[in-house]
């Protein structure tokens, strides 16, 4: 049990200590004003509704990032950030080619901490909506099914930025450039895979093909490169 | 990276890259199976077979079940009800748990099931069951040493180990090539018993299947006329006199057995043989009776040549033509009655002749040309089926060679002509209300109800290769025509109407029914 508590509270002491070493430095526009960001978010979803439209449990999405600060005190600092991830998953289901393209939004505050100019922690929770539309060749039918769902949910993670590129002056409004590394857990809700051809394709009448339940929930990764001013 | 490298582990079963492909009848096994409430479909890539059963009106669901590893043999038991299937099992077996060979029996009703399991020892490859599914028998050992003649029997009646009987059957170089269950055969001195007749290159062999265990008796079959070996072609028996016949190749004689009393201790029955000339090589024989008694008939030429086994005496009877089928009817005519004794009616047919004939043996014996009415009905007929239930069990469908198919009504002797546009299978629903015909490849198929005889004709949206007739879960009658093809990796596909009333303008398209239960 001892154990426990000697790790946080070792790096409590070498926070204290990086904070304290920075104290003098005026952060300045390191607390960046606006921010965009593109970067990479890889989700891991066990979910075996997932099966059908991925040969793995990795779901790889683009994503594309704003953020503005709104709140300042003196190392912590609050902003609003969002983030667009557009992801598309390929495969085939006992030959019939499938696909899964998931749009995600996710909006809310982000509390950012920096230990130096150049390096800031934060950590977020941000209510999340996605579009995913699920597709499937079927061959018999000779048709495209679909089933395309809104699910809600939030994103919560932690994260550090790192300031790769910018003058070492705080007064300087130049853009800044940024490494971002993030991890968390995204939760959505469950959407039911039942796929139906679009209006007026394949036959009359088509029943849908269930699939079950689809949850993209998991844990992720997002590696991002920002420009702040 | 790590941390993506770490989020992308984790697959998925190997069962998604698995395409279902139908299966190949050239394997033996046929894609699809008609049961009484759901259609099986193999899935022989997987090892399951998907069933469909039918839980509402126009709906389908399925279900899959496992039928284990390497299948052999499926088959459908006569009744429809349950679908049997041998598989091999993992061969060479290298683990203590490695799946054994079986045979798996699955309920067809409208909630399938697996109803039993019975492991056995070695793989086997054949597999043939008894019409009162009161016994299966599984042969054909695949083993690196195979003893062609080793028997399987599997009592039905029986669960786990103690339902198996190993048999093998002493040989002169033969092995087994078809098999006859008898009805309870009157043996004398003793009770009424089951026997399992089994035809080998050059003898028959009789297993008592009252006691399977005890020793079989191997009877060899004659000479071909020409003193070469002959083989059998037929076999039929008379349950109440317990005699066997067989015709014979290369021979005009019929071989006559009858199973007596014991003629030496040790035994439990004696067999009587004899050779009876009909004066040519028959097409077909039948047992029948007239009102002297128990006759064999053998249709030789345009003669029915009636054998009397007691005496071996015979009695030709001219036919109109040269009929090669027969088919006897009496029961359909009069189901009430006691086993006719004073006389048979048969249907007499052949795929060569346009006409039918029906030969009623109730007539005195000088008067028997008189008793075949022919009628003459445009086309040959290659195969007569029956219909079952106990509406229109007196209907009979006469299917021709070409493209057409008759409905014949027993007592009125009236035959409904049906042609169709292109090939032809025929299948009559279970409940034998209907026939529904098809030709596999196409979109279009029918259905012809025997109270009103109306075909009605319907045109899928894709090509049908089967079509079902099962009952739902709340009763209801549900038809299945399924859309798959055969050989080639695609789906399964069906579209589902109402079997009473059919009609593609409210019937249901159903597919990627091969994903369900994919794990």
């Amino acid at each position: 049990m001892r154990e426990c508590f000697r790790l946080p509270a070792l790096l409590a002491s070498a926070l204290c200590l990086v904070g304290a070493t920075a104290h003098a430095e005026p952060l300045g526009s390191h607390q960046p004003h606006v921010e965009a960001s593109l970067g990479v978010r890889v989700s891991k979803v066990a979910d075996a509704g997932f099966d059908p439209f991925a040969d793995s449990d990795a779901l790889a999405q683009v994503s594309l990032g704003l953020g503005a600060t709104v709140l300042r005190a003196q190392r912590f600092s609050l902003s609003a950030v969002g983030f667009w991830d557009y992801g598309q998953s390929s495969s085939t289901s006992r030959g019939s080619s499938t696909s899964l393209a998931v749009h995600r939004l996710s909006v809310g505050p982000e509390l950012r901490y920096h230990l130096l100019p150049p390096l800031y922690l934060f950590v977020h929770a941000l209510p999340a909506f996605a579009h995913s539309e699920a597709s499937m060749d079927d061959r018999v039918a000779d048709a495209t099914r679909y089933a395309r769902h809104w699910s809600y949910g939030v994103d919560g993670a932690l994260g550090a930025a790192f300031e790769v590129y910018g003058t070492r002056s705080g007064e300087s409004v130049r853009p800044r450039l940024w490494v971002i590394a993030e991890g968390g857990y995204g939760y959505l809700g469950s959407t039911r895979l039942k796929l139906l051809p679009d209006p007026g394709q394949g036959p009359e009448r088509t029943s849908p093909v269930d699939l079950g339940s689809l949850s993209l929930s998991g844990p992720y990764l997002r590696v991002s490169a920002a420009l702040s001013f | 990276m790590c941390g993506a490298l770490a989020l992308a582990c984790g697959g998925r079963p190997s069962s998604w890259d698995t395409p279902f492909v139908a299966a190949n009848s050239q394997n033996g096994l046929a894609p699809a199976y008609g049961l009484t409430g759901s259609v099986a479909v193999l899935d022989t890539a997987l090892g399951r077979v998907t069933l469909l059963s039918s839980p509402a009106a126009l709906t389908l669901a399925s279900h899959s079940i496992g039928l284990g590893t390497d299948l052999a043999a499926t088959r459908v038991s006569a009744d429809r009800k349950t679908l049997f299937a041998l598989s091999r099992g993992v061969q060479p077996q290298r683990k203590p748990n490695d799946e054994r060979p079986q045979l798996l029996l699955i309920d067809g009703g409208p909630t399938p099931k697996v109803l039993q399991s019975y492991p056995l020892t070695e793989p086997m490859d054949q597999l043939v069951l008894d019409p009162k599914n009161e016994w299966a028998v599984v042969y054909g050992s695949s083993g690196v040493v195979v003893n062609l003649n080793e028997l399987v029997l599997v009592n039905l009646a029986q669960t786990g180990a103690d339902a198996l009987s190993f048999k093998t059957l002493l040989s002169f170089g033969g092995n087994p090539k078809r098999f006859t269950f008898t009805g309870p055969l009157a043996v004398p001195g003793g009770d009424p018993r089951r026997f399992l007749i089994v035809e080998r290159d050059f003898d028959l062999v009789l297993i008592d299947l009252a006691a399977p265990d005890r020793d079989a008796v191997t009877v060899p079959l004659p000479s071909t006329d020409a003193g070469g070996t002959a083989t059998s072609a037929q076999v039929v028996y008379d349950a109440d006199s317990a005699s066997i016949a067989v015709r014979v190749t290369g021979t005009t004689s019929v071989f006559l057995l009858q199973l007596a009393a014991p003629a030496q201790d040790g035994q439990d029955y004696s067999v009587v043989t004899n050779l009876v000339d009909v004066g040519a090589q028959p097409a077909t024989i039948d047992f029948v009776h007239n009102a002297q008694g128990l006759r064999l008939v053998a249709l030789v030429g345009t003669s029915a040549v009636l054998v009397d086994p007691d005496t071996a005496t015979t009695q030709a009877v001219q036919m109109p033509a040269a009929f090669t089928g027969i088919r006897r009817i009496t029961s359909e005519l009069n189901p009430s009655a006691a086993p006719a004794l004073d006389g048979d009616v048969a249907l007499l047919y052949g795929p060569n002749i346009s006409k039918i004939a029906y030969f009623n043996l109730s007539g005195a014996p000088g008067a028997l040309f008189r008793s075949i009415e022919p009628y003459d009905i445009g086309v040959s007929v290659k195969n007569v089926i029956d219909v079952p239930g106990d509406t229109y069990f007196d209907h009979k469908i006469l299917e021709t060679p070409n493209q057409q198919f008759y409905v014949l009504d027993l007592n009125t002797r009236e035959s409904a002509p049906m042609k169709t546009n292109g090939g032809l299978t025929l299948e009559v629903a279970p409940d034998g209300e209907r026939v529904w015909a098809y030709n596999p490849g196409q979109a279009g198929f029918a259905s012809v109800d025997f109270a009103r005889l109306h075909p009605i004709s319907l045109i899928a949206e894709r090509a049908v290769s089967n079509v079902f007739d099962i009952e739902g879960v709340n009763g209801q009658r549900t038809a299945v025509a399924l859309h798959l093809a055969a050989g080639t990796a695609d789906g399964i596909g069906a579209t589902v109407l109402d079997a009473l009333a059919p009609s593609t303008a409210n019937a249901r398209f159903y597919s990627g029914l091969e994903l369900g239960g994919v794990k």
